[in-house]
């Protein structure tokens, strides 16, 4: 059998942004992300949770969520939102949202946002609004392209800039490095973890 | 340097009055706008204003053609209109920094024998008037009456920035049989629904049409990531054919000519190809039609990306909840057609409080928005067919 074959997993994601950096992590632990639910945020995910477990039942599955303000920490979060995992289920919680994982990555976030390393906070899991801090990051770029795409106009209403997700989905595709950002998010190091034993303890039925 | 400067304008404001469905319309409109509204309400014939004025200022065009084209004043009064009031236009051009650098304005009629008549015609340029008709030789020979000065390359000369823009609009519908099948549409130039896309393609100079090729490449790349590469050839008979180079992580890449694109990709090309192609205004009619829900959420993303470059302004009319999902969409860009029973009022998702707070409670963007743009009846429909 071929070296590459890689075990298929099935995921379900809030946003696109999370679906890019769940599949890069899935990557990263010997599996590959098959299909992905949800991207329609939070609620919709929730909702869908209870068939997401049940099919985790006989299958590989992962379900990344961000933790915002629902609680003060991951574990009471994932009793409320599923207080029985299925044996193949690998639930995530991102302190407090996904981009806390791409700002863990200091350096590489920096020099894609072309920003001061020390602009960028030391502690991303100790950030209230993880998503404002990266939109204020790139208010401070020197390149003028990043603000207009990642910094809302004016008027507009909303909290980021028309392209914000495609920039954050070219930095988590290209130049972040998980096992560099594990180190300052340990939400994430724990994502790394499950999902490497999820794949290895893996015994086709 | 005057080209850079073109580059920059779009209509920041569009003001109507009896427009086909529109009794009275004023909106003001940012680099993007996202037209929504149910069926028939009116988002076709929004997009008709910036084509009409086109139309007027195109060469082989004109103000009497456009009309043609329309079937007459009678067909594009709004049906609303009790008596026959004249219609209106009025247009401001600008950029973020002076939204009103050029205002352009004109109202018309028909008189007894259906003869299209203008009633007035002004322009401004930062607010001082340098056009004001009917003046004194219009009165005294009121057949001038049946012809603008906007399409008049003598009498435009102080305002050729605003006929040039208005003739910069593009209007695009693509049809991907027709891509596919080029023979339907054999003779057409610039054909707004797609007939010649390749043939367009083809002839474009080589340097430019590699340059647009990889930054299509570049920008499909968010929804399309195992396209490395696209490129333009010719078969035996001299057609042109699109082939992309898709990265495999088992193989080298595999290129796949036109043919083997999904409707969706091709459609997608044809639509960044078009955003490309030009810099006046881009009028898109549902581009979300054909292509993967999972697609149409790039959009959106696609275009500010290319906007930010180039600073074309794109107007598209969409009934997808897939495309309005992206958190980028400023509220202020999108335009929300309200049929009323005195025509349809527009307004920008902004002025409802009530969006702002359930965006704030954590909704999405069509999750509050879609409910308004439901017809108001129905559940009524189905009891009409029986009446």
């Amino acid at each position: 059998m071929p070296s590459d074959i890689r075990l298929n997993i099935s995921g379900a994601v809030e946003g696109l942004v999370d679906e890019t950096v769940i599949r890069r992590l899935v990557r990263e632990a010997g599996g590959s992300l098959d299909r992905v639910y949800g991207r329609n945020g939070k609620t919709h995910l929730k909702r869908d949770l209870g068939g997401y477990n049940h099919a985790a039942q006989h299958a590989p599955w992962v379900v990344a969520v961000d933790l915002d303000h629902d609680a003060e920490c991951a574990p009471p979060f994932c009793r409320q939102w599923l207080p029985q995992p299925a044996t193949h289920m690998c639930f995530r919680v991102a302190v407090r949202e996904i981009e806390a994982w791409l700002l863990a990555d200091r350096e590489h976030l920096a020099r894609h946002l072309s920003v001061a390393i020390l602009r960028v906070p030391p502690n991303p899991e100790t950030l209230d609004d993880p998503k404002q801090t990266m939109v204020n990051l790139a208010r401070n770029s020197r390149r003028r392209d990043i603000r207009e795409d990642m910094v809302p106009r004016q008027n507009s209403g909303r909290t980021v800039g028309p392209a914000y997700s495609s920039r954050l989905i070219e930095f988590a595709e290209t130049e972040w490095r998980p096992e560099v950002a594990a180190r300052q998010s340990d939400s994430l190091r724990r994502c790394r973890e499950r999902l490497r034993e999820l794949i290895s303890n893996w015994i086709p039925e | 340097m005057r080209k850079t400067e073109n580059k920059a304008l779009r209509f920041t404001r569009i003001h109507l009055e009896n427009w086909r469905n529109f009794t009275q319309a004023d909106a003001e409109l940012q680099r993007r706008v996202f037209l929504v509204g149910p069926n028939a309400s009116g988002k076709s014939n929004l997009l008709d204003v910036f084509r009409f004025l086109k139309d007027i200022a195109s060469v082989g065009g004109g103000f009497q053609e456009a009309l043609r084209r329309r079937q007459g004043v009678s067909r594009l009064r709004s049906l609303a209109a009790r008596k026959k009031p004249d219609i209106r236009i009025c247009a401001h051009i600008g950029n973020d920094e002076n939204p009103i650098a050029w205002a352009y304005e004109l109202s018309f009629t028909q008189d007894k024998q259906r003869h299209a008549l203008i009633k007035s015609e002004r322009v401004s340029r930062n607010g001082i008037e340098i056009l004001n008709r009917p003046d004194e030789k219009d009165q005294s020979d009121p057949e001038r009456l049946v012809q603008t000065h906007l399409e008049q390359v003598y009498a435009n000369q102080e305002f050729r920035d605003v006929s040039d823009f208005f003739a910069s609009v593009r209007y695009f519908h693509i049809v991907p049989q027709l891509v596919r099948e080029p023979d339907r549409s054999v003779g057409k130039q610039n054909d707004p629904y797609g007939g010649d896309f390749l043939e367009q393609i083809a002839r474009t100079p080589e340097n430019t049409q590699k340059a647009r090729l990889r930054r299509i490449v570049e920008a499909l790349r968010v929804a399309v990531p195992q396209l490395v590469d696209l490129e333009l050839e010719r078969d035996i008979k001299g057609a042109p054919h699109l082939r992309g180079k898709y990265e495999h992580w088992r193989s080298q890449g595999a290129w796949q000519t036109e043919e083997q694109f999904s409707d969706g990709t091709l459609r997608l090309m044809g639509l960044l190809w078009t955003a490309l192609d030009g810099s006046g205004p881009l009028l898109l009619e549902e581009p979300e039609l054909s292509l993967h829900p999972d697609v149409v959420r790039f959009i959106p993303q696609m275009f500010a990306r290319i906007q930010r470059r180039y600073g074309r302004q794109v107007l598209l009319s969409t009934h997808s909840p897939d495309m309005l999902r992206d958190q980028g969409i400023g509220l202020d860009e999108v335009l929300l057609l309200l049929p009323e029973n005195e025509g349809t009022n527009v307004r920008a998702a902004g002025t409802f409080t009530e969006v702002k707070e359930l965006l704030a409670g954590g909704l999405s963007l069509p999750d509050a928005i879609l409910p308004r743009t439901r017809p108001r009846n129905v559940e009524q429909l189905s009891f009409s067919f029986v009446d």
